[in-house]
């Protein structure tokens, strides 16, 4: 245990020396924000709802979205798909210790600095900046759960794009897809009661709103039932079972390959 | 020292040799443009969806906006095809790697960029080309040889300003340890170039069209075609920002290259 | 004419301090405390056309500084510069036209073109004729068989091929001086006498002017007529190799692993030694950092064999390697003055 502690210290650290890569982060998410302002204003133009979303809701959904996402956003693709071709896989996979949790220690490290650095000002900033009403209600009480949950199903998914490493160098290609297809089907970029009803029936039942959507509508509309939201964790949860399995499933199929090839 | 009629020529040398080179890569030409594809397509079809609920943008209808948007993916394919060695920039200045370009007598950011281009931004350009032919037949425009000629122009002064906004960033490599972000930001502002910029206030307005000019990207040079007769003047002034900013920036990178002390031994 | 020709030459960089851990790591971020470090301080030395002159040092002693200066990467703080009469920095690509650099770990060719592409390119932006380009393929050819590695991507070459085909990449347009840098770092026996003798062959043909930086001293006692020692930013010789190449050969260090070494046991073997071979014997003794005794012998003094014999019959000697005096060796003994 202590040896996975190690990993995320050691990504805290990497994190605090890159000073300026933080101040990007925030700055890029102002950028989008005020662009998601100006263009949700004109959507709203005179309407009170839309989709059973007033523009106060809408912006909070989609301000607190793109912070979410950068929070979520997970480099274990990318580092995955490096340490394959160099070859330095072979240093972990040879120790008593389990890639999938090295990996997610790593990122949790990572995660940690940026809640503080990033998450943290920007919330501050959605508050006493932007201005942006936060409704009260049982959702908050489930928010944190839901996020932690998220962030695992996230995880699951992004460590699968990083083992199919293993078969392709293509990564860049299959990492962008599944995030174009994360952000547009979670509920990410456009709130899912946007979509046409019966898209939204199928979207609801994928994996990826479990993702965005379900956190999201928390803190968006938080005064509903608490069994509610009960039932969206379970929901969540359900999911990131699934995924862990759907990877550890593909993590035994993969590792063949290298068996194979590298000898 | 090489006259620009070489360095075309010599552009071309190397181009085809490294897409034959890259030919041998079927599997991975595949998937990445399967990638640039979605990736191109995920922002039009958030619009699509979003125009279900409402009639219309600040005044905008759906065809124009895909209109705008096609112009944007074809005024952005320079940039991804040409300048694409820019995301490596950090990855060669903090290895040390960097050093070998300053040993030729040739234009560093000549040598430097020529050494990637980016096949599957192809797809992207045929993709744009596509949506505009299509939205302009949707909402009724017509085409003569001059107009031909000022798309031209528009598209070629449009793809300035991302490349030099783009570039810019990329050069940060040279005073920073973790550019990336830099970068990073650039290129995701970028997906705000394809929106009506009426729909911004006026400071704001006012700095997405003088200071980060994403305004000239698309949404200036596409009203020229789309509403002759509310044509801002700012549409004849692209050009010159177009090349303004790209002579802004390839100063900022000489001021890279000069600084760079090699570091990496 | 002076090829090179430099005096009081000096660069200084600024470097910030850093400090360590969690907590330092954040104190850094709105640090400004800076050190100034003399990368070179006040060098002077002359090369004329057609030396081989071996540039050596240990890390860090500011060979690579005085090298970037020369091809016109690095700016000086302060002394006179000259390569062919140009100042290197000011004038980049004049430069870069009479100028060839090779460095051991990287290429210089396009990672996934076939070599001759490669050379097709540096032909163009060179603007090298027709005529001199086919001289120089076959001679390359000629001398070391190039042709067979024509047709195939740089990438796919073992170290010793792209090394071979970076130094005729390097010669190609003729240029008046190149640089090399670790030439056959990691490289086998044979392939090693290739690449020497190729270097050779094109400054004797073509007069080329060379300037070696290596740690290999295989590589400077084959090719080099002159050297030049730097440490700690100045030269502390300047001259024949002959003087020097009687320093390297007659030296071999002997490096031992002794069971439970301690202080005692130093103490035992300097008396050792003094005791066996008498108080004249030239002998060094230091302890590395990875647990190895090194024994460094003047063989003009102590023949090796006796030296090893004595010390396998008296200690508990668990592991012997025997190597060539080590660069650092040579620059500690020429800094005590083993050379007046």
């Amino acid at each position: 245990m202590r040896g996975y502690l190690a990993f995320m210290r050691g990504a805290m650290l990497v994190g605090v020396v890159y000073r300026l890569g933080f101040l990007f982060t925030i700055l890029g998410n102002i950028v989008y924000m005020i662009i998601a302002y100006f263009l949700w204003r004109s959507i709203y133009a005179g309407k009170e709802t839309l989709n059973g979303l007033t523009f106060d809701q809408a912006l909070l959904y989609i301000a607190l979205g793109s912070t979410i996402f950068i929070l979520l956003k997970t480099y274990t693709d990318w580092g995955m798909a490096e340490e394959i071709r160099s070859g330095t896989i072979s240093v972990y996979l040879t120790k008593p210790i389990d890639y999938q949790l090295y990996n997610l220690f790593g990122t949790i490290g990572f995660a940690s600095t940026t809640i503080l650095t990033v998450t943290l000002p920007t919330v501050i900033m959605l508050l006493f900046v932007f201005r942006i009403h936060f409704a009260l209600g049982w959702g908050y009480l489930f928010f944190p759960v839901s996020l932690i949950l998220a962030f695992i199903i996230n995880f699951n998914l992004d460590y699968a794009v990083g083992l199919s490493a293993f078969y392709t160098e293509s990564i860049w290609g299959i990492s962008t897809t599944k995030e174009i297809i994360v952000s547009v089907l979670s509920g990410a970029l456009l709130p899912l009661q946007f979509f046409p009803a019966a898209v939204q029936q199928v979207l609801m039942v994928l994996p990826f709103q479990a993702m965005f959507f379900t956190p999201l509508m928390m803190v968006t509309k938080p005064d509903q039932q608490a069994g509610v939201f009960l039932q969206m964790l379970v929901v969540q949860a359900l999911w990131a079972a699934v995924t862990y399995a759907a990877s550890r499933l593909f993590y035994n199929q993969a590792i063949k390959v290298l068996r194979v090839a590298g000898g | 020292m090489l006259t620009l009629g070489e360095y075309i020529r010599l552009y071309f040398l190397i181009e085809t040799q490294y897409i034959k080179g890259q030919m041998q890569y079927r599997a991975d030409f595949l998937i990445s443009s399967i990638g640039m594809f979605f990736s191109s397509l995920a922002t039009l079809s958030i619009f699509v969806v979003l125009f279900n609920s409402i009639p219309s943008l600040a005044g905008w209808s759906l065809m124009e906006m895909v209109f705008i948007y096609a112009f944007y993916m074809i005024a952005i394919s320079p940039m991804q095809i040409l300048f694409d060695a820019v995301w490596f920039l950090r990855m060669k200045v903090q290895s040390g790697e960097f050093v070998k370009y300053y040993f030729r007598p040739m234009n560093i950011m000549f040598y430097f960029m020529s050494e990637r281009f980016d096949i599957k931004g192809l797809t992207q350009l045929a993709a744009g080309i596509v949506l505009l032919v299509y939205a302009s037949i949707q909402l009724d425009l017509v085409w003569s040889v001059g107009k031909i000629l000022i798309l031209f122009l528009a598209v070629f002064s449009a793809s300035l300003v991302l490349i030099s906004i783009a570039v810019m960033a990329g050069s940060s490599a040279f005073w920073v340890v973790n550019s990336y972000p830099v970068l990073a930001l650039a290129w995701k502002v970028r997906e705000f170039a394809p929106y009506p910029i009426t729909i911004f206030d006026g400071v704001f307005r006012f700095a997405f069209t003088f200071i980060l000019p994403i305004g000239f990207i698309a949404f200036y040079p596409a009203q020229f075609f789309l509403r002759p007769a509310e044509i801002s003047p700012l549409f004849y002034v692209t050009p010159f920002i177009g090349l303004g900013l790209f002579a802004l920036t390839y100063k900022i990178w000489e001021l890279g290259v000069n600084s760079w002390t090699g570091t990496g031994s | 004419m002076t090829l090179i020709h430099i005096k009081d030459l000096t660069k200084h960089f600024r470097i910030l301090n850093r400090h360590e851990g969690l907590k330092g790591a954040v104190r850094d971020l709105f640090s400004g405390d800076y050190r100034t470090v003399k990368a070179v301080d006040g060098i002077s030395f002359d090369i004329e056309p057609g030396e081989i002159v071996g540039y050596i040092g240990p890390n860090g002693a500011g060979k690579s500084t005085t090298i970037k200066m020369m091809t016109g990467i690095l700016k000086p703080s302060a002394g006179v510069l000259q390569v062919n009469g140009l100042v290197p920095y000011d004038n980049r690509m004049r430069q870069a036209m009479i100028m060839g650099v090779v460095f051991g770990q990287r290429t210089q060719l396009w990672w996934d073109l076939p070599v001759i592409e490669s050379f097709k390119i540096l032909k163009e932006i060179y603007k090298v004729d027709q005529k001199m380009f086919d001289e120089h393929l076959g001679m390359f050819n000629e001398l070391v068989g190039l042709k067979a590695l024509y047709t195939q991507q740089a990438r796919t070459l073992s170290l010793g091929q792209r090394m071979l085909c970076d130094i005729a990449a390097s010669f190609l347009h003729n240029p008046q001086v190149v640089f090399l840098d670790e030439p056959t770092i990691g490289l086998d026996v044979s392939v090693k006498a290739k690449i020497r003798g190729l270097i050779l062959e094109l400054n004797g043909t073509r007069n080329t002017t060379i300037i070696l930086t290596t740690h290999d001293l295989g590589d400077v006692e084959a090719l080099c007529r002159r050297i030049i020692i730097i440490d700690k930013g100045k030269i502390l010789y300047d001259g024949d190799i002959k003087k020097v190449n009687a320093l390297f050969g007659a030296y071999r260090t002997l490096k031992l692993q002794i069971k439970d070494y301690a202080e005692a046991t130093r103490t035992a073997l300097q008396n050792g030694l003094a005791g066996k071979f008498g108080a004249e014997h030239g002998i060094t003794i230091a302890q590395t950092e990875d647990c190895w005794t090194d024994v460094t012998i003047d063989q003009a003094r102590t023949p090796l064999a006796d030296v090893l014999a004595f010390v396998m019959t008296n200690f508990p000697v668990e592991d012997v390697r025997i190597v060539e005096i080590s660069m650092e060796n040579v620059v500690r003994k020429v800094y005590d003055g083993a050379l007046q």
